[in-house]
């Protein structure tokens, strides 16, 4: 019988979450849902009648609401695009698109449920059993199975950008769940000093206060009242208190030193706390019965806070089933929102007659069936009546009796909820007289308090998160005399309360076994008593390959709801206790998170030199160079390549990494730290460095100017610059060495300008000195550059005259269009990374990680003029002389390819078929016309002439050792 | 990884603003043998319990520093300039 769109809704009632002055209306599988402001997708399409929210995974059976609070996979839904999300924590807004999943054509009539009938096919495990033999049948099977397969479908035409942003906060104090007991420790801590933190996954605080309509009179500091009154005194303490600040979102993680990673609507937040207090309180769970998916059964607290917060009857005739003292105030909450109370089924045997709410309902006339449980709810698409057993001494007679209904609100069984525990290193131990697996040891810096701690009593729960909050405070707060008074008195208080709690509770265990089939542990992943019991008979009888086999614990809802049924289903079948059965492992997350939101947004940034949009202006294509984007091409590397041979050029090569290095220790810091001489270099000069790891592998490469006695400019390759400062940081630490070294990148604009003209050109923008007499090669000068202040480098990468110009960096396009202009009447142009990759390839010059590899020493680079042997110590010595003992077995030549072929970078160097090295560059050379390359060859074939075997596509193509440079191989036009 | 160091100059921060060094291997005088030498590059303690590490506040004060950290636990123990 599914409920009829009218009449869903309760008259008003103070304290619901709902406001009936706001509508909102939005569609559900293109239907138009009417709702109020404060509903969840959930509850609107309850009140309007929709009872079954999605299929189940394995045999596609109607599911409805469970839990209503967020725990459970019954109501997964597409909300605009986005597959998987809970219908009834996600709040209605104006306008979305709600679609239900993994149904064809429909959920209310999902032609797939005809497996159901066909569950003897799919035994538990049956994707390890079936479908292997013949092969064949994997490959007919498997694209049915994948599209039966799965929760909801991804839209891979999204935005793939995350939306989500990351962010850290710090605290004193982390309080995680704003129910009695959280409110009340992060109260309490605040009260004694602490900056606290808490959070909380519901709309609004209070826990489960927000919905229990009974009356409170005796918890110690708030005035008596019923469950909202309550949590609205807590909740204006909270916002009331400066110290106390309040994140809405999900606690998915503990990590080491209480990083607690929260997951809001639109970040994902590192909070560090220096204690974590864990109020999570417990979750309700399923009975297990036979049909106990059937829609019209729900958890006791989804059917009370459906009435409460939502003001939506959860049905017009309910029975409610119990097991503890819980069951009657959930059946008199019901009674109260209007609900006909059919039966209240009680496992104990006997009537709580202590207790005034069981009291009041039986004198309502409310038919009270002590030691009866539910076997099983009837109804095709949902519930239209119950059946009941009673039990003698906790075992089922087959006795039934029948009543009908529309509402089955189950209660008692509860679990802590944990996890958090469990991911921070705690430890459980199986309570006897509560029949809960409690946490007994808890790791350095964590505390726990209220409902997780097995105890459901309002007032031990407050008493409970005060004296936590306090404990919290005082160990990292010195606390004032009165409030040590105060902690004193709470303690005790606490202890009585505790020792009454457990003199009064008595609580059923789980029935171990009843009749009947289709009695779901595991509703996610459709796994039913049956199951279990048969992976266990099949051997998998440790808890932990249990799940692993079964799966139960493993679906979405990850244990929120079958853990506990699972660990005793598992200990009566196996015959063990519950504490030997332990528990399964609850790592993070313990909610989903998406993908997005752990990704954050792009946090690497992207680097770009002052001229990089004068660049692009200019036609430029664009390329990444480490963290760079570098200017690739202009026009055409050959006729870039040639311009700077035959005229004039400009690379920008602002990327290059700059260290300013000072102190009048700098010159023994670079004798230490590069394997050629520094500390001799005269001021004014320049000098390439060579910088290696101890074990002798080359690290890196640049030059070296000296600007004074104690000052120094250094350059990186591209890209290394910060792990080269660290390095020579690390050389520097601990040793009382006055040298200090700077990373000046991003200070300094670079252009090398190069070619025949290149003098030509620079004369006209600047005074200095540039005659090739007075600025001789591998000199540096300083001065103006289009009136900017500059340091000129003459060096050649290139191979031409040529001069790298560095200066401030805010004046990279004034710069770069000054020698633009000067140069025009030379024929300058603008040239790209690919231009200067060519030129320094025909010079025969490597690059760093490009020709070398992380075991290149400079012996197999053929470097060895740039090792200093007669340094006393030098970072790289040691190994580089083990090597040079050893012998080398590779080395790095040149080689000039016979025809006009050019290889790729890493074409092999083939001999007799096999490879014996391969090509690290190769271009072709538009100076020689021929392609022309380095290569990584056995250290025989480092001779001149020699012949090399390349192999391009599949082709041998003969290769001429070079080992001089191929253009300009005594540096003439370089000096010039 | 989600522990905290101590940085000498700092104060407690998260590790993932810090980089790791590697354990603490005293360098050979430069006319040890090439066996010395050749331990000082590839032998590690890789020590199960309490060891003397480099670590450098990448992101915080750049400056290099030796800490004690159980490799075991992720405790860091104590921290101290070198
Ligand atoms: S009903 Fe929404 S998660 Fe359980
Ligand atoms: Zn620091």
């Amino acid at each position: 019988m599914a409920l009829t769109q009218n009449g869903n809704r309760l008259p008003p009632r103070p304290g619901e979450a709902i406001d009936r002055s706001h509508a909102v209306s939005f569609t559900y599988n293109g239907r138009g849902i009417r709702a109020f402001a404060g509903d969840t997708v959930a509850s609107a399409l309850y009140a309007s009648g929709v009872t079954i929210l999605s299929r189940s995974f394995k045999y596609h059976r109607p599911r409805g609401l469970l839990c209503a609070a967020g725990r459970c996979p019954n109501c997964l839904v597409t909300v605009d695009g986005v597959p998987n999300v809970r219908a009834c924590t996600t709040p209605v807004r104006e306008g979305m698109a709600v679609r239900s999943q993994n149904a064809w054509p429909s959920v209310d009539t999902d032609a797939l449920n005809v497996i159901d009938k066909f569950d003897f096919a799919m035994p538990v495990g049956f994707y390890y059993k079936t479908f292997h033999q013949p092969k064949l049948m994997w490959h007919i099977a498997q694209p049915i199975i994948r599209r039966l397969g799965g929760l909801g479908a991804v839209d891979i035409t999204a935005d793939p950008e995350s939306h989500y942003h990351h962010d850290n906060r710090h605290a004193d104090v982390a309080v995680a769940g704003g129910g009695p007991a959280g409110l009340s420790a992060a109260i309490a801590a605040a009260s004694a000093g602490a900056k606290v933190v808490l959070v909380d996954d519901q709309p609004s605080l209070g826990g489960h206060l927000r919905f229990d309509p009974s009356r409170h009179a005796d918890v110690p500091g708030l005035k008596a009242g019923k469950g909202p009154e309550l949590a609205a005194q807590l909740t204006e303490a909270v916002r009331a208190s400066s110290r106390i600040q309040v994140i809405a979102g999900t606690v998915f993680g503990v990590y080491q030193d209480n990083l607690v990673a929260v997951l809001t609507r639109d970040s994902v937040i590192k909070l560090r706390a220096k204690r974590l207090i864990v109020a999570t309180g417990s979750n309700e769970v399923p009975h297990v019965f036979e049909n106990n998916d059937l829609p019209g059964v729900m958890l006791s607290t989804a059917a009370v806070r459906l009435a409460y917060l939502y003001g939506v009857k959860p049905g017009r005739k309910a029975v409610v089933a119990c097991g503890d003292d819980y069951g009657y105030r959930a059946a008199l909450a019901l009674q109260g929102a209007g609900v006909k109370i059919a039966a209240v089924v009680d496992a104990r045997g006997g009537f709580p007659a202590s207790m005034s709410e069981a009291q009041a309902l039986r004198d309502s006339g409310v038919r009270v069936l002590n030691g009866y449980v539910v076997i099983r709810a009837e109804g095709p698409k949902h519930l239209s009546a119950v059946s009941l057993c009673h039990l003698r001494e906790g075992v089922p007679l087959t006795e039934e009796l029948r009543l009908d209904c529309d509402l089955l609100a189950t209660s008692g069984a509860f679990e802590p909820a944990a996890g958090l525990l469990h991911q921070s290193g705690g430890r459980f131990a199986f309570d006897e007289a509560l029949g809960e697996m409690l946490p007994s040891d808890l790791p350095r810096g964590v505390l726990v308090t209220g409902e997780v701690t097995g105890i459901r009593d309002l007032r031990a729960n407050i008493l409970q998160g005060r004296v936590a909050g306090l404990d919290a405070a005082s160990s990292f707060h010195v606390l004032s005399y009165e409030v040590r008074q105060d902690l004193a008195r709470l303690r005790h208080d606490l202890a009585e309360a505790l020792a009454a709690y457990r003199a009064h509770t008595t609580r059923s265990s789980p029935i171990a076994d009843m009749p009947g089939k289709k009695r779901f542990v595991c509703f996610c992943e459709d796994v039913t008593v049956k199951d279990v019991a048969q992976a266990v008979d099949e051997g998998f009888a440790d808890i932990q390959s249990l799940k692993r086999y079964s799966t139960v614990t493993m679906g979405p809802c990850q244990g929120k709801m079958c853990h506990r049924s699972f660990v005793h289903l598992c200990a009566a079948k196996t015959g063990q206790s519950v504490q030997k059965t332990g528990s399964t492992t609850l790592r993070p997350p313990l909610a989903p998170v998406p993908l997005g939101a752990l990704a954050g947004h792009l946090h690497t940034p992207i680097k770009r030199t002052p001229v990089d949009k004068r660049s692009r202006d200019m036609g430029a294509r664009m390329t990444d160079l480490g963290p760079w984007r570098r200017a690739h091409v202009f026009s055409n590397p050959e006729e870039e390549a040639l311009a700077i041979r035959q005229r004039v050029g400009i690379i920008d090569v602002t990327s290059l990494g700059k260290l300013d290095v000072r102190g009048k220790d700098c010159g023994a810091l670079l004798d230490k730290v590069y394997t050629n001489k520094m500390s001799d270099l005269q001021a004014g000069r320049i000098r390439y460095g060579l910088m290696c790891a101890d074990s002798g592998t080359i690290l890196d490469d640049g030059t070296v100017s000296r600007l004074a006695l104690d000052h120094f400019f250094v350059t990186t390759t591209t890209g290394n610059v910060e792990a080269i400062e660290e390095w020579v940081r690390w050389w520097t630490a601990g040793t009382n060495m006055c040298a200090h070294v700077n990373n000046v990148t991003a200070a300094y604009a670079a252009i090398n300008l190069a070619g025949p003209k290149a003098r030509d050109t620079l004369r006209k923008l600047t005074d200095m000195d540039i005659s090739a007499d007075s600025f001789k090669y591998m000199r540096f000068g300083q001065g103006h550059v289009a009136g900017v202040p500059a340091i000129l480098l003459r060096i050649g990468f290139v191979g031409e005259t040529g001069w790298e110009i560095h200066f401030p960096a805010e004046y990279g396009e004034h710069v770069w269009d000054a020698l633009l202009n000067a140069g025009e009447e030379f024929g300058i142009i603008p040239c790209g990374l690919e231009a200067q990759r060519i030129l320094r390839l025909e010079k025969k010059h490597i690059i760093v990680n490009q020709d070398t590899d992380s075991v290149t020493t400079p012996l197999e680079a053929d470097m060895e003029w740039a090792v200093k042997f007669d340094k006393e110590d030098f970072v790289g010595r040691g190994g580089i002389r083990a090597v040079k003992e050893r012998g080398i077995r590779n080395k790095v030549v040149g080689f000039v390819m016979r025809d006009g072929l050019v290889p790729e970078d890493g074409d092999p160097v083939v001999m007799g078929g096999s490879p014996i090295g391969r090509v690290t560059s190769s271009r072709f050379s538009p100076a020689l016309r021929k392609g022309v390359g380095i290569a990584y060859v056995p250290a025989d074939y480092a001779e001149e002439g020699r012949e090399l075997l390349i192999s391009i596509n599949g082709r041998t193509e003969p290769a001429t050792v070079t080992l001089k440079p191929f253009y300009d191989p005594e540096g003439e036009r370089l000096r010039a | 990884m989600a522990f905290l160091i101590p940085c000498p100059n700092c104060g407690e921060r998260g590790v993932t603003e810090f980089r790791f060094g590697g354990e603490v291997n005293p360098r050979p005088a430069p006319s040890a043998s090439s066996d010395e030498w050749t331990s000082y590059f590839y032998r590690r303690g890789n020590t199960s319990g309490l060891q003397t590490e480099w670590w450098y506040h990448r992101y915080g004060c750049r400056k290099w520093f030796l800490a004690k950290r159980d490799t075991t636990t992720n405790q860091v123990t104590e921290t101290r300039w070198p």
